[in-house]
């Protein structure tokens, strides 16, 4: 419980470290909301009076508690290049990305551990090779080219998956999961490596064990001992770099998007830095360090379900 | 015949990059039902890939059975070529006809499933019980190794349980299906004297009661001679000889028994013997007659520790405040005398090690005195420490994680001597190669790294180090513990011979009562950071007075099968926890002189 509670409180403490960070840079940035609002060639009245009324002639720390307090009571301002309020865009392009993230990660995984696993298990012969040279070749080359890559075999010349756009999961659930097919899985054949990587040296190390050798003197089948007694022991590691991947999935994400026209949370980003559209990226940025921070959150919490050593603290 | 196991001209050879290599060769002996053998020898000596042979589990490490029969009979009477048989027929006899415990009970049970899980997957596939019934099964057998609350215990994960408890749990899986035979692969090499005690008596006890057949692979000719009804002696994958236990150790045959034997030091053998004695090395008699006696000089104090005390805290709660202190060392006084050694003995967690590592201040004691050479090492600054520094040198356990791998042998050694600046260029050279002199280490050996020896030339060149710049004292933590008993002999000789030559005084830190009998001058048993009893090593082993002395003694295996103390169930009282909360007014530690210079802890 100690441990929750520890994991929980610097969650809040990362976020509002979070919260006066990307406040502080998007202000030193030159131009402010009000030049981006009326133009570099505005009336210098007419900007004066906008910036009073947009509260930017306050001290810095009483504008940054009524961003947060903003924040905090839903009120998030609104976009200035798609004019409508920001909480109403996140929330839906979040859904977006978040099918993208849960699925290429899915891939990855679904991909990975069975590699894994199986390079372990062929240690240093052709198996073991033949993993680790399909996971490089994952990660070696960048996702965006995975990218072309898909839309020309998947979309282009076998037709099977659409190769742009976005479908709301809430009009037609299928059609959603078609459109985000093809990113997914260019970015999880680049997640796929890692955790490749990592099932394989895990599980290496768990098969070297003691109570390896005990299961199978028991008698235990080969299979039991490897997806059951081992794998319940290597799975631990490899859900941490996944979830530290959720970070890097962010990042790939914008171009994902932005290659797909999926007009999900990447693609918005995009827009709003394109177009110094200040209240956007704020509240972009802070969103996707808190998805991040809570995703780790989450994987740190399965873990203590997985590993009986860590509940006891 | 009606041998239950017949090993035949047995021979496994482990693939390698560079070919093929033997392991075992032209092994054959048998076991009878209700017997136990023992298979003795050093490490590399093939006498786990035999047992792991006879479960067919040596496929899994690389090896393969390249030869020779194994036969084991079945209980419907009929004879089995293990060697032969067909996986899905090794799968139904593993740990359902044979049984096998390995010497790791911390890594030896699955660390996510419950105890419960672990026990009763066996049963479910071997015996098809239901749930229940395995259950039900799983609480007798917990209850026949002598688990206390056996119910709270099945929900429980392994790393809630002690060591010596998760032993017990690895026999009670092994024991699930009711083997006709039971492989135990050094399964107390691992565990403090007393839980050894008490897991061969819980084997002994259970051969007994179901007549099983015991295989019990090791190294210690102590446990042997407590153990066994006809033994198998290995060297280098090969049988030396077999014989029954009273023919191996009092009328052995060949040189390597009788060199095996000799290095194995017996508890009691000391007995009226005034000083330290060497260690009798077959073939190296003359140098035994030779050499000279370790006797006590002129007592003259080295090293005063007064009421030192060592705590470590515990952290906890949301802001990692410490909670509680680990009473590590606490209230420990002695004195060690120029030329003699002072063997701290314990079991694990009792604090011998700290107390070393606090008086080099390795780690800061909380409060007490270090005097070495009227010096008051405790008052001392950072940079007077690191001079007085060379005064006082340690040896470690493990050679090879001591020794940095990526420097030559010559650079390791020197090292020391040129951090402090005792000598350079041809001086510091001549010095190093006289050390490894010193230390019977060929010259050859100055440019080699450390993995191009073998443990034992690692301890030496370990030793090499803690000599280099000419120190008083040395700490020697579990120096030998690692080390195959042959060379183990020959390091202590070594040791002995360089406090005769040089005067050194030696604080040996060990858990091996018999070792120490025969080091040590004086003799220090630690409990729970306490030193409980302390004084001359005739009078603690020949007359101890503390409680907790008298338990380990009557714990130690003695390498005669004439002596044999394990036939019952033993149950020695479990050493408590030494943390306490913050703020804990510990009682100091007050003595009673039994004797001159023999001390016992009032409690």
């Amino acid at each position: 419980m100690t441990y929750v509670l520890n994991r929980l409180l610097s969650v809040i403490l990362t976020l509002f470290l979070i919260t006066l960070i990307t406040f502080a840079i998007t202000n030193i940035l030159p131009g402010d909301v009000a030049m981006m609002i009326m133009g570099t060639q505005s009336n210098p009245e007419a900007l004066a009076g906008l910036r009073q009324s947009l509260g930017l002639n306050d001290p810095l720390l009483v504008q940054y508690g009524r961003w947060v307090g903003g924040m905090l009571t839903g009120d998030w301002g609104d976009s200035l290049i798609f004019k409508k309020p920001i909480a109403e865009l996140l929330s839906q392009k979040i859904v977006a990305s978040a099918i993208i993230v849960v699925m290429s990660m899915t891939i990855a995984l679904a991909l990975a551990i069975p590699l894994g696993v199986w390079a372990a298990v062929h240690r240093d012969k052709w198996q073991d090779t033949a993993s680790s040279s399909t996971a490089l070749l994952g990660v070696s080359l960048p996702d965006f080219f995975w990218g072309i890559v898909m839309i020309l075999v998947f979309a282009r010349w076998l037709g099977w998956f659409p190769s742009s756009g976005f479908v709301d999961p809430s009009e037609n659930f299928v059609r959603a999961l078609r459109h985000a097919f093809l990113p997914s899985l260019a970015l999880g054949l680049g997640l796929m490596a890692h955790l490749t990587r990592m099932t394989r040296s895990t599980m290496i190390g768990i098969l070297g064990q003691e109570f390896i050798r005990v299961a199978r003197a028991k008698g235990l089948s080969e299979r039991t001992v490897i997806w059951r007694y081992a794998l319940a022991n290597a799975i631990g590691p490899v859900i941490t770099i996944a979830g530290l991947q959720i970070g890097y999935l962010f990042g790939s994400i914008i171009v994902m998007e932005t290659l797909f026209n999926y007009t999900g949370m990447g693609w918005l980003t995009y827009q709003a830095l394109l177009n110094r559209d200040m209240p956007l990226i704020q509240a972009s940025v802070f969103v996707i360090a808190a998805v991040v921070m809570l995703t780790n959150l989450v994987v740190d919490l399965l873990y203590v379900a997985i590993d009986p050593r860590i509940r006891l603290d | 015949m009606n041998a239950l196991v017949t090993v035949d001209a047995l021979q496994v050879a482990f693939a390698t990059d560079s070919g093929p290599i033997i392991g075992v060769q032209d092994v054959s002996f048998t076991i009878n039902p209700g017997e136990t053998v023992c298979v003795v020898g050093e490490s590399g000596s093939g006498k786990s890939v035999t047992a792991l042979s006879l479960m067919r589990l040596v496929e899994f490490g690389g090896g393969t059975i390249t030869g020779g029969a194994l036969s084991f009979r079945r209980p419907d009477g009929q004879v089995l070529d293990v060697a032969a048989a067909d996986s899905q027929v090794m799968a139904a006899i593993r740990g359902n006809e044979i049984g096998m415990i390995f010497q790791e009970p911390m890594t030896a049970l699955n660390p996510v499933f419950t105890i419960e899980r672990q026990l009763t997957d066996g049963l479910i596939l071997h015996k098809g019980l239901s749930q229940t019934e395995a259950r039900t099964r799983a609480l007798d057998l917990l209850r026949s190794v002598r688990i206390p609350e056996p119910e709270r215990r099945l929900r429980q994960y392994p790393h809630e349980l002690s060591g010596g408890m998760r032993q017990r749990v690895v026999i009670a899986m092994a024991m699930a299906c009711e083997p006709r035979l039971l492989i135990a692969d050094e399964p107390t090499t691992a565990l403090d004297v007393t839980i050894q005690a008490e897991i061969l008596a819980l084997i002994n006890r259970l051969k007994r009661e179901q007549g099983m057949a015991v295989l019990f692979i090791t190294h210690d000719m102590a446990v042997v001679a407590q153990m066994a009804d006809r033994v198998v002696v290995m060297y280098r994958g090969r049988i030396v000889e077999t014989g029954t236990v009273t023919e191996i150790f009092e009328t052995p045959q060949q040189d390597y028994t009788r060199a095996l034997l000799a290095a194995v030091p017996k508890l009691g053998e000391m007995k009226g013997k005034p000083a330290p004695e060497k260690m009798r090395i077959l073939g190296d008699d003359a140098a035994y007659a030779a050499a000279k006696p370790v006797t006590a000089r002129k007592p003259e104090v080295l090293l005063d520790v007064r009421h030192l005390t060592t705590r470590f805290p515990v952290k906890g709660g949301i802001l990692r405040r410490t909670v509680a202190q680990v009473h590590a060392v606490e209230d420990v006084s002695f004195t060690l005398n120029v030329g003699e050694t002072l063997a701290l003995v314990g079991e694990s967690g009792c604090g011998k090690s700290s107390c070393g590592r606090s008086i080099l201040r390795l780690i800061e004691p909380q409060s007490g005195e270090v005097w070495i050479n009227g010096r008051d090492i405790g008052a001392l600054g950072p940079h007077d420490l690191r001079r007085a520094r060379a005064d006082m040198q340690m040896v470690f356990q493990d050679p090879f994680a001591s020794l940095n791998p990526y420097r030559r042998l010559r650079d390791q050694v020197a090292e020391p001597i040129q951090n402090f600046g005792l000598a350079q260029g041809q001086a510091l050279r001549d010095r190093v190669a006289e050390i490894f002199d010193r230390v019977q280490l060929p010259r050859a050996f100055m440019t080699r790294f450390p993995h191009e020896l073998s443990g034992g030339q690692r301890q030496r060149v370990a030793i090499a180090r803690a000599l280099a710049v000419n120190p008083k004292l040395i700490v020697a933590d579990e120096a030998v513990s690692a080390l195959d008993v042959s060379v183990q002999a020959q390091v202590l000789n070594l040791m002995m011979e360089l406090q005769a030559d040089l005067g050194l005084s030696y604080l040996f830190i060990s858990h091996d009562m018999a070792v120490v009998e025969r080091v040590a001058h004086h003799v220090g048993v630690m409990y729970l950071g306490r030193i409980v009893e302390i004084g001359p090593r005739a009078a603690v082993f020949d007359n101890p007075q503390h409680p907790y002395t008298q338990q380990l003694l009557s714990a130690v295996p003695i390498a005669d099968p004439r002596r044999r103390r394990f036939a019952d169930d033993l149950s020695f009282k479990p050493i408590t926890s030494p943390i306490f909360p913050l703020g804990h007014q510990s009682a100091p530690s007050v003595y009673t002189e039994v004797a001159p210079g023999h001390l016992v802890l009032q409690s």
